[in-house]
């Protein structure tokens, strides 16, 4: 055994993967709840405007704000240490992928990149919904402008993230065999797009002309 | 009359590191039920005798000739032509230390993985030849067989992109390796020691859930089930420390 | 002349497999220094292709109740054809069961007996006893009395050879794989290790121990269809021979296995017979009740093997592009029991014939399977004519097999040989010193130069090893295999001594630098035909059938001159090898009919054509 070894915590490992899994999983969760309360909007105007309201009136906003850094700050210090840092590893492994033609192997290395545009995205999104506020009329004004590209490229990219993150980890810890999961997360993530575009298509239709 | 096959051959020799690795090409007719095994000693005995490989066993016990064919980590001795398009491109598993064109050092890598993990029964018993052996039930027996099978072949090891990044990595055939021993009434070792092992990035903590192993392991041993076996098992120990 | 490098050490193992591992540990646990050579990594050895089992009598199971060593031992030397040293067979029977039950402590997941009744295939029941529930069980293997065969589902040889190989590592033992040993060093009278070659670099080295041990398994692959691994060639025997005053002994004793798979000649385990498999002929007719009607498919396997042809040349046999087959049926032992107690054999007939045996019958003939003879030793598996020189498993004639090896012997064989010789190789090895002088080395170094340079150059001829390597091997498939005749052996001999000429004329195609595979074949290649012609040769002169050899024109076995084992020598530049023989060891069980084979006449197979 290495010097190294004896006099670091054998713990910290473990801690790192157990709070990768618990913020990756609660951000997906999260994830996929505000889509559901994005998509009030297809109920009309008013139900949006509400539960904004209802969620701002009662600090939800505020709390989901706290957690979303807490858990990006997480994840994303958890996570980099599974990215290949080194030149020379990002070219093995890519190089990997392409000679071995496997699929799960593939998903993973775009999950690494899915993962990091989210990292700029989220946080460009995070911000401007937290300083411009939220409102059927601010929202759909958002949407429809070029910002639009950039909803579209997220709802895809954390869609994606979302799904394969959660799969790995049911496959990872055992919680399903692998073809249930793929099911499971394959239904989800259809499910979800489905209800992300109809949203943003009704967004988008709003125009801001509320 | 069979296909004309093309073999695609990765060369390389060790005594001329200056030549990089290449790919060469050798044309065969298929024969009724071939085998790579039987292609490539066909090439070896009629076209270059200087062709590295390694078979042993020739039956898929053995698991000296892991390699990647057409990209995929499989057994070459049970891999039949017909199951291939004409084209075959064959090269060494990777990971491994390459020894020449497609043979690979795997009986290193996998006796320093043993020496690591102890894998042999832990025990504070001495051998009775008088007595009568510890009783077990033959589920047990059987259950310890099931990750006994790997034949340390390598093909996940090979397949898997994080062993082929970290060195220390144990891999799938570790972690089944000691899982194999987790189940063994025989072996004293508690999970707490078990912890020290594989309660890390070496072991399955380093395991990102690529699932190039479970696709690719010739033996068929539920790799994923073993590793998260393990991983449910590190945690639980994890949390009790 | 080259640099090498020198390793010294008290006990040197040649070969990893489970004889060579076991007597490593042995000697190991003595406080010996041991180093172990191997052409592949340990866990690669032939021994991890043993399916079937391991013989001991535990009396566990139902139908192995009242076994015990003395069963084993009548077993054993009934199916030797009284052709075994019956002092050995005493002291193997005695330790197998420890033998088993050691292993079982060092990990093997041994089957367990399940309390119960159960319906055997055939129909009838048995019950398995609840106090022996947990119990080491064992399941029936051709010739043997009770149900003695100890198994670990149908990776038997696998799971031994890797918990005896986690014991080699645990202790921290030596082990240089990719090794070859390609000749002794002696002097004539004491052996002192042997010089190598490096099969990653081609680098020749030295090793010097105080004993060396031949542990390097059989020699299958001087036949073309054989169920062994390629790399079962025979080495360890043909450096033996070649210092010229070690025999070797009964080299014609061949076993043929019953059911080798068409065409890859991969082996179909005997558990497929003893789990109630039948052997079917072109009309689909069990025949093996109409030979053998007592023990049926069951019987040894030198009878089934040659009830399979004589069957097959009465013109039964499944006409196919590779010859003529038999079918092998296990159908009627459903999906669930092929799939969970036969897997491998299964995965074996999906994998490389493209055959499932749920649904479809296998293709199977006789095919070389197991060599009884070897280096022969004395009780103690010192080699006759060298100190310090040892053998065991089946590179040795220890003499447990005599002309025939019962199925599940073998690995039991290499696992109690490897305790009992590796004790004495403890013992000798305490007493003894290394005499070398570095002139003598030199000498043996010196040789091996001169016979690679001379191979790298093409000095002496331009034969290609290849080709001399398939004409070996067809010569002894045709007129060497189950039944023999005097005319067809003095036809291989012929060729053979052609052959052993032409081989010393070899000449490399490609450069042999570095690890270069066709380097390693014409190195053997010598070694091996010496060996093929041992095999010719020594079943020209026994007239006589006895155990698996089995002469036309002599068919009954002749205890009054043949009582005897053949002793083989080549002497130093002989162009062909002497033969002499000693007495058999008859200390218990004076020579009789073994109820089964050669007794029930050959009108049986008149019966079987009637039906
Ligand atoms: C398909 C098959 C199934 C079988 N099933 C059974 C069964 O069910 N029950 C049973 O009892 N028996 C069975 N047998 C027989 C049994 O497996 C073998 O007889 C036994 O395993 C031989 O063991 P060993 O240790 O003597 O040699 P091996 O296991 O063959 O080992 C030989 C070792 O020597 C090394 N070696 C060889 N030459 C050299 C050299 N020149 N220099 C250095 N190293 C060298 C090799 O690398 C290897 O490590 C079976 C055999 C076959 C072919
Ligand atoms: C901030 C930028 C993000 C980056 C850089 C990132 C990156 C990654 C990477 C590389 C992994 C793989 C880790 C591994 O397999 O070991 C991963 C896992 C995961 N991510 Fe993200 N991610 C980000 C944001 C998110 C978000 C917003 C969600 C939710 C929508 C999410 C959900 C998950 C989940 C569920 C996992 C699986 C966890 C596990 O297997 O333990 N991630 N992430
Ligand atoms: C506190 C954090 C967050 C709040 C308050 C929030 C709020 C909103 C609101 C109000 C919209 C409607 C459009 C708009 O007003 O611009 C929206 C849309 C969207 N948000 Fe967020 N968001 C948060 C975090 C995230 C994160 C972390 C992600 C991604 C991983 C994300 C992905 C999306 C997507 C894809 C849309 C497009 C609409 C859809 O497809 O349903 N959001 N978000
Ligand atoms: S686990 Fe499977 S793939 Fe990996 S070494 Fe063992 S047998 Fe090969
Ligand atoms: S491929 Fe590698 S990352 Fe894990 S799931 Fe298998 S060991
Ligand atoms: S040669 Fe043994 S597994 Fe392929």
């Amino acid at each position: 055994m290495e010097l190294q070894k004896t006099t670091t915590s054998s713990k910290l490992e473990f801690a790192a993967d157990v709070i990768q899994l618990a913020s990756g999983v609660s951000l997906a969760l999260f994830l996929w709840t505000h889509m559901i309360f994005v998509g009030s909007i297809l109920f009309g105007v008013t139900v949006f405007n509400r539960l904004a309201a209802f969620l701002e009136d009662f600090y939800f906003l505020h709390a989901a704000v706290i957690f979303i850094i807490i858990a990006f700050i997480a994840h994303v210090g958890t996570v980099l240490r599974r990215i290949p840092g080194r030149w020379k590893d990002q070219k093995i492994v890519w190089q990997h992928a392409k000679t071995i033609k496997h699929g799960d192997t593939w998903s993973w290395l775009f999950q690494v990149v899915s993962g990091s545009a989210i990292l700029i995205l989220a946080t460009i999104h995070v911000f401007v919904v937290v300083y411009g506020g939220i409102d059927a009329k601010l929202s759909s004004a958002r949407m429809h402008s070029p910002f639009l590209w950039f909803y579209l490229s997220l709802l895809i990219l954390g869609e994606y993230h979302a799904s394969v993150g959660m799969y790995r980890a049911a496959i990872k810890w055992g919680w399903m065999k692998r073809q249930t999961a793929k099911r499971v997360f394959g239904i989800a993530t259809l499910i979800f797009l489905v209800i992300g575009l109809v949203t943003i298509g009704t967004l988008y239709m709003l125009g801001g002309a509320v | 009359m069979g296909r004309q096959l093309s073999l695609h051959i990765m060369r390389y020799n060790p005594d001329t590191p200056e030549i990089k690795p290449f790919l060469q090409t050798f044309r065969l007719e298929e024969d009724e039920r071939m085998t790579l095994f039987v292609a490539l000693n066909k090439i070896r005995e009629e076209q270059d005798p200087s062709l590295q490989f390694d078979f042993v066993c020739r039956a898929a016990i053995c698991g000296s000739c892991g390699m990647l064919i057409n990209g995929k980590p499989t057994l070459a001795c049970k891999t039949l032509t017909k199951e291939l398009p004409a084209d075959i491109t064959l090269m060494p598993l990777p990971v491994f230390k390459m020894l020449g064109d497609l043979s690979v050092d795997t009986g290193t890598w996998f006796r320093e993985m043993n020496l690591k993990t102890e894998a042999w029964i832990n025990t504070e018993k001495q051998f009775d030849p008088k007595a009568r052996e510890e009783r077990m039930t033959n589920d047990q027996a059987l259950k310890i067989y099931e990750a006994d099978r790997c034949i340390e072949c390598g093909c996940c090891i090979g397949g898997c992109a994080t062993a082929n990044i970290r060195p220390d990595f144990l891999g799938a055939a570790g972690l089944n390796r000691v899982a194999r021993f987790m189940v063994d009434p025989r072996d004293e070792r508690t999970d707490q020691d078990y912890f020290e092992i594989v309660g890390n990035d070496e072991g399955v903590f380093g395991c990102v859930g690529l699932m190039a192993c479970d696709d690719n392991c010739p033996m068929d041993i539920p790799l994923q089930e073993q590793l998260a076996y393990v991983r449910r098992k590190m945690a639980v120990a994890g949390f009790r420390r | 002349m080259s640099t090498y490098d020198i390793f010294t050490t008290d006990v040197l193992v040649v070969g990893a497999g489970l004889a060579g591992e076991r007597a490593a540990i042995e000697a190991a646990e003595h406080g010996h220094n041991v180093i172990i050579l191997s052409l592949v990594p340990p866990r690669r050895s032939h021994s991890t292709a043993a399916q079937g089992g391991m013989q001991a009598s535990l009396a566990n199971s139902a139908k192995g109740a009242g076994d015990n060593p003395d069963v084993h031992f009548a077993d054993t030397v009934k199916g030797s054809d009284w052709g075994c040293d019956q002092e050995v067979a005493r002291l193997f029977a005695e330790t197998a069961p420890i033998a088993v039950r050691q292993m079982a402590y060092w990990g093997v997941p041994w089957n367990r007996v399940v309390a119960g009744k159960k319906t055997l295939p055939d129909g009838s029941e048995i019950y398995d006893d609840p106090e022996k529930e947990g119990l080491i069980t064992a399941r029936n293997f051709g010739g043997t009395a009770k149900w003695r065969t100890c198994y670990v589902a149908d990776g038997t040889g696998h799971s031994l050879q890797y918990a005896m190989d986690s014991v080699v590592i645990k202790l921290g033992i030596t082990v240089h794989d990719r090794t070859e040993a390609i000749s002794l060093i002696h002097d004539g009278t004491h052996c002192n290790g042997v010089v190598a070659r490096c099969l990653r670099t081609g680098k020749l080295r030295v090793y010097l121990a105080k004993s060396t041990v031949i542990a390097t398994g059989g020699y299958g692959r001087l036949y073309g269809a054989s169920t062994n691994a390629i790399i079962n060639e025979g080495t360890g025997m043909s450096i033996s021979l070649e210092t010229g005053v070690v025999p070797l002994g009964n080299m014609e004793a061949v076993q043929f296995h019953p059911t080798g798979i068409v065409p890859t000649w991969i082996l179909i385990t005997e558990g497929a017979r003893g789990d109630g498999g039948y052997l079917l002929d072109k009309n689909l007719h069990r025949f093996m009740p109409d030979y053998e009607p007592v023990k049926k498919e069951l019987a040894s396997r030198d009878v089934v093997s040659r009830r399979m042809t004589q069957h097959i040349r009465k013109g039964f046999g499944v006409e196919s592009p590779y010859g003529p087959h038999l079918w092998l049926d296990i159908r009627h032992l459903g999906a669930k029991h092929i799939n969970r107690n036969l897997r491998e054999i299964a995965n074996i007939c999906r994998n490389f014939a493209g055959i499932d045996p749920v649904h479809e019958l296998i293709p199977v003939r006789p095919t070389q399977h197991y060599s009884m003879g070897g280096v022969r030793t004395n009780i103690n598996g010192m080699a006759y004519g060298l100190e310090g020189l040892f053998a065991v498993g089946e590179a040795a004639c220890w003499d447990l097999h005599g002309f025939n090896r019962l199925g599940g012997n073998s690995l039991a064989e290499t696992i109690v040989a490897g305790m009992i010789v590796g004790k004495q190789i403890a013992l000798y090895t305490k007493e003894a010193t290394l005499n070398v002088s570095s002139t003598g080395i030199r000498e043996f170094v010196g040789e091996q130069e001169d016979r690679i340079q001379k191979l790298v150059n093409c000095s002496s001829g331009n034969e290609n090893v290849y080709q001399i390597r398939r004409e070996m091997e067809n010569t002894l498939m045709e007129h060497v295999g189950i039944f023999r005749t005097g005319e067809a052996l003095e036809k291989a001999v012929r060729k053979l001594d052609e052959l052993y000429r032409r081989s010393q004329r070899v000449g490399l195609q490609s450069s042999g630098q570095g690890g270069n595979p066709e380097l390693a074949a014409a190195l053997r290649i010598t070694g091996m035909v010496k060996l093929a012609y041992l095999i010719a040769a020594g079943a020209l002169a026994r007239e006589e059938s006895r155990g698996s050899h089995y002469r036309e024109d002599f068919p009954k076995r002749d205890d009054v001159n043949w009582l005897k084992r053949t002793l083989a020598y080549w002497p130093k530049g002989a162009d062909k090898p002497i033969f002499e023989y000693e007495n058999v060891n008859c200390t218990e069980l004076p020579p009789g009919d073994r109820g089964y084979g050669e007794g029930s006449s050959q009108n049986a197979g008149a019966s079987a054509a009637s039906k």
